[in-house]
């Protein structure tokens, strides 16, 4: 008898067990295949694919994005949003081993590529490539579908700028950055602002803030977009120019003298956008993403409370003569190969040529639409001044997605603090970023 | 008796042959990717058919080692599943250029010597022995003191342990944040207004490591003064109160009896210290994600409070180079068997010895 209780137990616990580790073993041993809940999804009730986004922000407008493709097409698309802090090539990379891998998801342009070169469908020839100049292409082949562009200029309150009698549009030079820094600042106690600027140096965390899109405006500041000199020097070794280097760190240099002094070396970002939100800077050193934080419902209220003012981008003149803001799309869906190709390009055709997914795009996500046949305008309070520097040609890419994987987190972010905190000479700043730099593409 | 054993024989051999054709198909189906529902189950019946007929085999000699084998089967599959074959894996793939979707060459032992190239790894490797020497004296020393205290006469000594103890059941990434928020925005404010320095402890390398021992310490002491009460708890009331009766006075009694008595607690403290210290990562990464600026070897460094577990993670995940971050895995891996070796051998010597 008690041998058999003895055998009962040990098969149940194999069972159990044998259940967990196919669980595990399963998926590993089969990546490449298409995911299984998908195929079962797919099996049950039709077609139905399956999209990752990086935008937590933006995860209730996708999914009313995704119903009404349901209403009209019967075709489910299940949103995953990845976000807050979590890498989301590293995620997809975990999903890819485990053979669970979404049809659509995010790449970062020439960053991502080569990770997932081989295992991303051919896009040539949609309907939508035909609307847009800023689809994801390698040697010819379209990978990438464009869903928004961001920018990243000097963010500007345009009452505060009023009242201070600066024009935005003068700041083409850094003596009129210089100047409209002093006017500000001249009236900065009878306005009641904190500081003229919030500039954020910290590292640990707003590294990208400094270490990948300020220092992004030496490599593409006033330059036409298709002009990759200072990108092909930098990736040549991590050369810099020391003309241009030397000029960009005066104005960096500018921006610690004028900035907050309780933000500039150990704030966070809440902090820089919510003063920014609630009038207490004049200008800001974040792109035109903090336009969806602002009217969010945490902001909304501070932004009411400032009078909802106008927002607008000044370039980040440190030559004379700087005009251009830097817009690009910051990252793309790309379809994959193994995946449920066929319904995934036409749910990306569906969103860029229907009204309705345009509509939801732009109104609900804030997407400045990249499609040339759109006219909704976004409600984001920096959608005008995006269009506004397009249609004037006034704008330059985005060269820095290109450079080495994590700079900003590993080498350049830190130094950036330093020199906030007054650890460095102007001069010493050049020297330490040359050097980070170098050691970072020699390693 | 001979008629029901061979009738056993062949219920044992035939199990065996149909549970291990079972596995091989529908391994065989994994392996050129056929999906069917009735996959796992049979996976999973045909295991449990060889293990019957492994129970059933009719032999004297072996019956034990095939009892033992089963009952050890569950932990022994769960164990290769998860750490044997994953570590197996490790290794192999930090021989090669392996970005995390695909392998697209083998390099021998590049990534090995290149890491000890990098003077960034080599001030990982320096700065979290460096912590481990700090964390291992101070976090003993302050257990031992509050072990001392909640194991005197002083009134709500349940209360100081529940207390001390406490910061102990916070998951480290939460409490790194709750520190960087008392850090960056609490104590700042303080210490702007007293001397006016508006940067946080965290913003400087020297000060952010001492920051980082300050969270560890609050974090770990109160788990090793658990320890050492129970520890003190098992020194004999006789031998206390003969000691007592000669006229010894506290500070004898603590270094001349309860010290010697505890000896074996104070290695178990040490080692455990030790070891978690090592592993270091979630206050790390939460408090200061490894930046500050640090001279060292003649360069300047960008990853001033990067211990080696956070340097393994964003090599891999960061710097997107999962080979090397693989490799330096590895060394980690070494480095750590290496200590609870020596540990295992201390702790055995000293049973021995009592």
């Amino acid at each position: 008898m008690r041998k058999f209780v003895a055998l009962g137990m040990a098969l149940l616990m194999t069972a159990s067990l044998a259940l967990t580790g196919c669980g595990s073993s399963e998926p590993a041993t089969s990546g490449g295949q298409a995911s299984g809940s998908t195929e079962a999804a797919a099996s049950s009730g039709g077609a139905a694919i399956r999209l990752v986004n990086n935008k937590v922000e933006i995860d209730a407008a996708l999914k009313d994005l995704a119903a009404k493709y349901k209403d009209e097409t019967g075709v489910e698309v299940t949103i995953e949003s990845l976000g807050g802090g979590v890498d989301t090539q590293a995620t997809l990379k975990g999903y890819y081993q485990a053979g669970n891998m979404p049809d659509i998801f995010v790449i970062e342009g020439d960053k991502d590529y080569p990770t997932w070169e081989g295992n991303l469908a051919d896009l040539s020839g949609m309907e939508w490539t035909k609307d847009t100049d800023n689809g994801y292409a390698v040697d010819g082949v379209m990978y990438g579908f464009p869903t928004t562009t961001e920018a990243i200029g000097l963010a500007y309150n345009k009452s505060i700028l009023d009242a201070c009698g600066v024009d935005p549009e003068s700041i083409t030079s850094p003596a009129a950055m210089k100047a409209a820094f002093e006017a500000v600042d001249a009236k900065k106690d009878e306005l009641g602002l904190t500081a003229v600027l919030g500039y954020c140096a910290e590292a640990s965390q707003l590294y990208w803030s400094t270490g990948q899109h300020l220092f992004g405006t030496y490599i593409d500041e006033g330059l036409a977009r298709d002009d990759t000199t200072y990108i092909d020097l930098l990736k040549d070794g991590g050369k810099l120019d020391d003309a241009r280097i030397a000029e960009w760190a005066k104005m960096v240099q500018l921006f610690n003298e004028y900035s907050d002094p309780d933000l500039l070396v150990s704030g966070t970002y809440d902090q820089q956008v919510l003063n920014f939100t609630s009038g207490k800077y004049a200008f800001v050193t974040q792109g035109s993403w903090i336009g969806a934080t602002m009217t969010d419902a945490d902001h909304k209220d501070a932004y009411a409370e400032a009078g909802n003012f106008e927002c607008g981008m000044a370039p980040y003149a440190f030559i004379d003569g700087q005009d251009t803001i830097l817009t690009n799309t910051p990252n793309w869906w790309a379809v994959y190969k193994d995946g449920n190709v066929d319904e995934a390009k036409k749910f990306l055709e569906w969103c860029a040529t229907n009204e309705g997914g345009q509509q939801i795009l732009v109104e609900q996500c804030g997407f400045v639409s990249p499609y040339k046949s759109c006219s909704f305008v976004a409600s984001d309070p920096f959608a005008q001044t995006i269009v506004d520097h397009t249609a004037a040609g006034k704008t330059s890419a985005w060269h820095w997605l290109s450079m080495k994987d994590g700079i900003g987190q590993n080498a350049t972010g830190v130094v950036f603090q330093d020199f906030a905190a007054g650890n460095y000479t102007i001069d010493e700043f050049v020297e330490t970023l040359k050097e980070v730099i170098e050691a970072y593409y020699a390693s | 008796m001979t008629e029901s054993k061979s009738g056993n024989k062949s219920l044992s051999l035939g199990l065996l042959v149909v549970g291990a054709a079972m596995m091989g198909f529908a391994l065989v189906l994994d392996v050129v990717g056929i999906r069917v529902g009735y996959r796992g189950p049979l996976l999973i019946a045909g295991a449990l058919a060889v293990l019957a007929g492994l129970y059933f085999y009719p032999t004297i000699e072996h019956h034990r080692g095939i009892i033992n084998f089963i009952f050890l089967f569950p932990l022994l599959f769960t164990f290769t599943v998860t750490v044997i074959i994953p570590m197996a894996l490790g290794i192999g793939y930090s021989f090669t250029d392996w970005n995390g979707v695909k392998v697209n060459n083998y390099v021998g032992l590049a990534n090995y010597t290149s890491m000890f190239k990098d003077p960034a790894f080599i001030w990982s490797i320096v700065l979290t022995f460096l912590f481990v020497i700090v964390n291992m004296i101070l976090v003993n020393v302050i257990g031992f003191l509050l072990a001392l205290l909640c194991s005197s006469k002083i009134r709500g000594t349940d209360f100081y342990r529940a207390s001390y103890f406490l910061p102990n059941l916070i998951g480290g990434i939460v409490l790194g944040y709750i520190w960087q928020f008392i850090f960056s925005n609490v104590l700042i404010k303080l210490t702007a207004s007293a001397f006016g320095m508006r940067n946080s402890l965290l913003s400087n390398s020297k000060t952010a490591f001492i920051a980082i021992i300050i969270v560890y310490i609050w974090q770990y002491a109160g788990y090793i003064m658990l320890i050492y009460i129970t520890g003190l708890s098992t020194v004999p009331k006789d031998v206390l109160e003969a000691a007592s009766i000669d006229g010894a006075d506290a500070k004898t009694t603590l270094f001349k009896i309860k010290i010697p008595m505890i000896a074996s607690t104070i290695t178990i403290c040490t080692f455990l210290t030790l070891t978690s210290a090592f592993k270091q990562f979630d206050v790390n990464m939460a408090l200061t994600n490894g930046t500050g600026s640090v001279k060292f070897l003649g360069k300047t460094l960008s990853n001033g409070t990067q211990m080696l577990a956070l340097n393994i993670y964003n090599t891999a995940i960061s710097k997107n180079n999962y080979a090397l971050g693989q490799a330096k895995a590895v060394l980690f891996f070494i480095i750590l068997a290496a200590v609870s070796i020596i540990q295992v051998r201390i702790s055995n010597s000293k049973e021995v010895e009592m």
